[in-house]
């Protein structure tokens, strides 16, 4: 037995990290100068880039457990829209104020991702199909809540005004760098990283993920692990719907449309196997911030469109094909 | 001198995994209508010798002559066009596709209309089993079956190859005695037809019945070729791990306490039956602390059903009866349930429902004890560490790192793991589903010696095994059942093999036919 | 074990909204001056950003189309593009993505107005004169708007309606766009204003379209059924127009009633060719305003003019007399 990984092994575990690093220093040399200046690394310009993913991220954070435990949540883009939509209907149609109006949503999110659990763990539904099902209703209740149409959110301490102290979410801080959003996915992706690292739960969801009939042998509380997910899944994706409509100053029942697939990009590119049981929330985040500056290369530098849409599919590819590659164990 | 006959010539066979040897200069021939054994530890390289024969493992050194002329497999389907057909031992059925669908997967029989002709393929997979000495319903699907019957699939599937060389890797290892007497006969059958089969086992007694030549293989050299007849099992186990084994089974007759488990009229009555399940149909049997009691009966006879329904992993149904432990009654609804009373189970199929191959050794032992090593659902590394390194310690565990993935390790290591998860939850009561399976003679005498073990500690265990000298040598008493009800209970220490065996079967069927 | 997850999230998520100091960079700024900033007269070589809600909707491909061959005759242009696929954030990235290549120009359709308003703000904010295009942003910290007079369209069809297709009064099915979309509701309102002169027009059915063929068609395949009169088809855009003639040509009805649709892009598969061919009766232009955007552009950086604050472009009737010939001007090429 060896004693110590090879560095090939090192180097497929730490494969989105390295991608990330690549692709990073790709975006250096490739980005757009101007007076001397490099502008892709330019302080705005990568505050933007994070900013950009932020919402993505925290998905991508919530859908890495479901993919975890050998799951794929669909509808986390419609209960962002639903989140969204639900911030501003609360605070500015129903004039709430902050804290019950966020409370709300987050509890609405985690509720809906719980009852998909349950779906799935209890019924014995495919994840796939449930959270297919769970994409059209949280569509249905955002364009029921919303009356159809965008909310738009202006504040002030008026009636029809979201508070003021929502609109700091959406702010800056830390001197006018960093924005809020970058830091609440920050916040979430370490706690997820710690969590994963430190918990029994995380024993528990990788056993299910890995092989569930033996961890319901071994007396892993399948059920509740898969309920759980799911509900921390529908959390976060609430969590990023708010984040949303303040970036946005609006809640549309149309918000997040594909941000599921975006989510899973994320994912896969972290080298989370979609079987389950293998990979890391910080793959994952690695992955995102990827998609992020790989996105804001391409627009740098002005590519088309529709090549845009060509890279991004072959950097997926690239990802999954490098993951068939890990050497065999 | 060159043998002109030999049907396969294998010349200086070597194969290398990383830092791992798996064969070295290898010769190893089988002629026309000869049955080869081929014996040695898991890992010796039996099965990475047979891989390369049958076009799996296709970069490796040396050469292979089939009827004195070099061949070179590009992939399985060359080696079978080359009339060579591989029973694995992990059994490679699709699960949702029917009996006959499996064994003509592929080659499907077809109408003159070129759609698939369903009644051709039922027929004669139905007279291909029973060939194969089984009635199993060629429309039902493989996932249904137990695992002894998919075994019977994939032995019908290779003859039905009309290979010329057949590589069956474990072909009993899930039968019952009487299967494995029918596909004795189906060998010797395949023989005279002039096939040469390549036949691994870890049954001495086997090897001993049905094969014409042994080779035994340690460390991916041949150590010795012999006559299987001439040879005495110590001997051959001798050889095959490179040092002296005492004896196989050390039962400590150790005194046994207090009643631990009582079941009483057990049945169960699914709500949703499945065919080729076997609920308990009314079971009464007891097992006392620091005593193994066995569980012995033909495929199907529902050992399987007991120890689940104990366990609390039956289908939902009505239950009657009673189960106590230690005197009071339990309602196990969730192997979670079952560990928090002190049941612990040792599952059947290791790889399915055993392990998750691809995380650690460390996660894998720790699985079912984890809040014992932390507060509020936050772990303590060091204590999981700790408890899992003294478990390995207590198993004589042979791993490399803690952390390296449990798929890594040989099956006999792999199958202590799960002892390990078990007993690190301190249970009063182990049940057991065909422990040794797959496992080579080393490990087998290490788990029986650990079995010995736990009994001395005052542990129950509940042992359901299709191999009778196992029954017979390690447990103290053997409960038989027969279609889902107890129908003897011997002690070992005055019945043999052909007790067991008639209660099995009934009184119907002829004893002496069979051993 | 099983629940510290969620207050822990929760905890962190609540921690930043108290703990953090925050600085704002959505303050209101007076409104530049941008045009006198930016202009280096016809000596300037000047790079625009156009940021497109959409080029999935033939509307808006026509669109960038428009821009691009107006800004070939100009030389001192460069225009770039991009496409946010309908999706607001993404169109917030891509202004973003400009302003940090510092061009001199943005150009914007807007998916929706509120979620656009801020980062519209903060390029004009860093004296970047902006041109809105076809949907409105809020507030005024944009240069110049140009685009169509969607209840003016509405108005249009309703009265070519009530005087030409049913003087003597009759049955209407309308076939709307998107719910939600302001366009779908200007185009309904002005539509119904103008036929009010006639009491004897009646608007028996409507659907939602969605702004799509198959969707139109499909809505009017139900719609055929559940009325056996129709005497107009109003839909508000063309394709939805063509789905539901393709409909009522599937159950033979098609001559018994009239088409009218909105947008007329001179394209092959446009409006003004299904009027051309008779499919339709008549359609209404929707100028994509894109020669006026360049034209606009033009002004301001190479000209050191200014331009309105609102340029509303008027439509066109397009009938079988008109189509061909206003076809090949628009669109000389095919």
């Amino acid at each position: 037995m060896t004693e110590k990984p090879s560095v090939v092994a090192t180097l497929f575990r730490f494969q989105s990290v390295f991608g990330l690093l690549a692709v990073f220093v790709a975006a250096i040399i490739f980005s757009p100068r101007k007076n001397g200046a490099i502008l892709f690394v330019s302080a705005d310009n990568l505050a933007n880039v994070v900013r950009a993913v932020s919402e993505i991220g925290i998905i991508a954070v919530g859908m890495t457990f479901v993919i975890l435990i050998g799951g794929i949540d669909l509808s986390v883009g419609a209960v962002l829209g639903l989140a969204a939509v639900g911030s501003a209907v609360l605070m500015v149609e129903n004039d709430w104020g902050f804290l019950p109006s966020v409370l709300l949503v987050l509890v609405t999110g985690t509720i809906f991702g719980a009852l998909q659990g349950v779906a799935t763990a209890m019924i014995g539904i495919q994840s796939f199909i449930v959270t297919l099902a769970g994409l059209q209703i949280a569509r249905g209740l955002a364009r029921i809540w919303s009356g159809g149409q965008g909310v738009a959110i202006s504040y002030g301490d008026g009636p029809k005004e979201a508070p003021t102290s929502f609109a700091l979410l959406g702010e800056r801080t830390f001197g006018g760098l960093v924005p809020i959003p970058v830091l609440i996915f920050a916040v979430v992706a370490i706690a997820a990283v710690v969590f994963l690292r430190v918990s029994a739960f995380s024993r528990h969801l990788y056993a299910v993920g890995g092989n569930e009939k033996a961890a319901r042998l071994s007396g892993v509380p399948v059920v509740r692990v898969k309920i759980a997910v799911f509900a921390i899944c529908g959390l976060l994706a609430s969590l990023a719907g708010i984040v949303h409509a303040v970036q946005l100053n609006q809640g549309s029942p149309n918000d997040g449309i594909g941000y599921e697939l975006d989510a899973i990009a994320a994912v896969v590119i972290g080298g989370t196997s979609l079987a389950g049981g293998r990979g890391s929330v910080a793959g994952t985040v690695a992955g995102a911030l990827l998609l992020g500056v790989l996105n804001n290369i391409l627009a740098l530098n002005n590519i088309d469109s529709n090549i845009q849409l060509l890279i991004k599919g072959l950097v997926i590819v690239a990802a999954a094909a490098l993951q068939r590659l890990r050497p065999a164990s | 001198m060159r043998q002109d006959a030999a049907l396969v010539r294998m010349e200086r066979i070597g194969k290398r995994y990383g830092g791992v040897q798996a064969c070295r200069a290898v010769d190893f021939t089988l002629g026309a209508g000869e049955v080869h054994a081929l014996l040695g530890e898991n890992g010796a390289g039996k099965s990475t010798l047979m891989k390369i024969l049958s076009g799996d493992v296709t970069d490796f050194d040396g050469q292979i002559e089939i009827d004195g002329t070099p061949v070179s497999f590009g992939g399985p389907t060359d080696a079978q066009a080359a009339g060579i057909a591989m029973i694995h031992q992990e059994l490679d059925l699709v699960p949702g596709l029917s009996v006959a669908d499996n064994i003509f997967l592929g080659r499907e029989l077809r109408t003159p209309l070129r759609t698939v002709d369903r009644r051709r393929m039922d027929r004669e997979a139905r007279a291909l089993l029973e060939r194969s000495g089984v009635r199993i319903d060629p429309r039902r699907p493989v996932g249904d079956l137990r695992v002894g019957e998919q075994q019977l699939v994939t032995i019908a599937k290779a003859i039905s190859l009309d290979a010329r060389v057949l590589i069956m890797d474990e072909p009993t290892s899930a039968l019952t005695t009487t299967e494995v007497e029918r596909l004795f006969e189906v060998i010797r059958e395949l023989r005279r037809a002039g096939v040469g089969i390549v036949y691994i086992s870890h049954r001495m007694e086997e090897i001993a019945q049905v094969a014409d030549r042994a080779t035994v293989l340690r460390n991916g050299e041949i150590v010795t070729s012999f006559d299987p007849r001439k040879l005495s099992t110590a001997e051959v186990v001798e050889a095959m791990v490179g040092r002296p084994v005492q004896t196989m089974f050390t039962t400590p007759d150790t005194d046994t306490g207090d009643e631990l488990l009582r079941v009483d009229d057990l049945k169960l009555t699914a709500r949703r039956p499945r065919p080729g399940r076997r609920d308990p149909d009314g079971i009464s049997l007891t097992v006392r602390a620091g005593e193994i009691v066995g569980l012995a009966g033909l495929l199907g006879a529902g050992r399987t059903e007991l120890l689940e329904t104990l366990y609390g992993v039956a289908p939902t149904g009505t239950r009657s009866g009673r189960i106590l432990l230690q005197g009071k009654e339990i309602r196990p609804r969730s192997p979670r349930q079952a560990l928090a009373q002190g049941i612990g189970l040792v599952p059947e199929d290791r790889r399915a429902s055993g392990l998750v191959l691809f995380h650690s050794i460390l996660a894998n032992t720790v699985l079912s004890s984890l809040p014992a090593y932390g507060r509020l659902g936050v772990i303590a590394r060091r204590l999981e560490r700790g408890a899992s390194v003294k478990m390995a310690d207590r198993l004589r565990l042979k791993f490399g790192r803690l952390q390296d993935e449990v798929g890594t390790l040989s099956g006999g290591n792999q199958q202590k793991v799960v002892f390990g998860r078990m007993l690190l939850t301190e249970p009063k009561l182990l049940l057991l589903d065909e422990p040794t399976r797959g496992v080579d003679v080393g490990a087998k005498a290490e788990i029986y010696r650990l079995l010995g073990e736990l009994a001395g500690q005052g542990l129950g265990v509940l042992l359901a095994s299709s191999e009778l000298p196992e029954l017979i040598g390690v447990c103290d008493r053997v409960v038989v059942l027969r279609d889902g009800r107890d129908v003897a209970s011997f002690s070992t220490a005055d019945s043999g093999e052909g007790d067991l065996l008639a209660a099995a079967m009934g009184e119907a069927a002829v004893i002496g036919d069979v051993l | 074990m099983r629940s510290v997850q969620i207050p822990l999230v929760a905890a962190a998520a609540a921690l930043v909204l108290v703990g953090c100091g925050t600085t704002s960079d959505r303050t209101g700024g007076s409104p530049s001056d941008g045009a006198s900033k930016s202009c280096q007269g016809a000596d300037g070589k000047y790079t625009i950003g156009m940021s497109q809600a959409n080029v999935a909707e033939p509307y808006r491909q026509r669109m960038d189309d428009d821009i691009r061959a107006a800004a070939k005759e100009v030389p001192q242009f460069d225009v770039k593009f991009a496409d946010a696929a309908q999706d607001n954030a993404k169109q917030v990235a891509d202004v973003d993505n400009y302003i940090t290549q510092q061009i001199d120009l943005l150009i914007i359709s807007p998916n929706e107005a509120k979620p656009l308003t801020a980062v519209v703000q903060k390029a004009f904010d860093k004296g970047i004169p902006v041109i809105v295009l076809d949907r409105k942003v809020e507030g005024d910290a944009y240069t110049g708007f140009i685009g169509g007079d969607n209840v003016q369209i509405g108005s249009e069809a309703g009265k070519y309606v009530a005087e030409k297709l049913l003087p003597n009064g009759g049955s209407i099915v309308e076939l709307k766009g998107l719910a939600g979309a302001t366009p779908q509701a200007e185009r309904h309102q002005g539509f119904i204003d103008a036929i009010k002169v006639n009491p004897k027009i009646k608007i028996i059915a409507d659907a939602s379209g969605d702004w799509l063929r198959e969707k139109g068609q499909a809505q009017m395949d139900a719609l055929l059924k559940a009325n056996p009169k129709i005497d107009v088809v109003y839909a508000h855009n063309d394709p939805m127009a063509e789905g539901a003639y393709l409909a009522a040509k599937a159950v033979g009805r098609e001559k018994e009633m009239k088409f009218i649709g909105i947008d007329a892009l001179p394209i092959p598969s446009g409006g003004i060719k299904a009027v051309e061919q008779g499919r339709l009766s008549a359609t209404f232009t929707y100028p994509t305003n894109g020669k006026e955007a360049i034209a606009a552009a033009k002004k301001l950086l190479v000209d050191c003019g200014t331009i309105d604050k609102s340029q509303i472009l008027p439509t066109r009737l397009i009938d079988k007399e008109n189509a061909a010939k206003i076809y090949a001007e628009e669109n000389p090429t095919g």
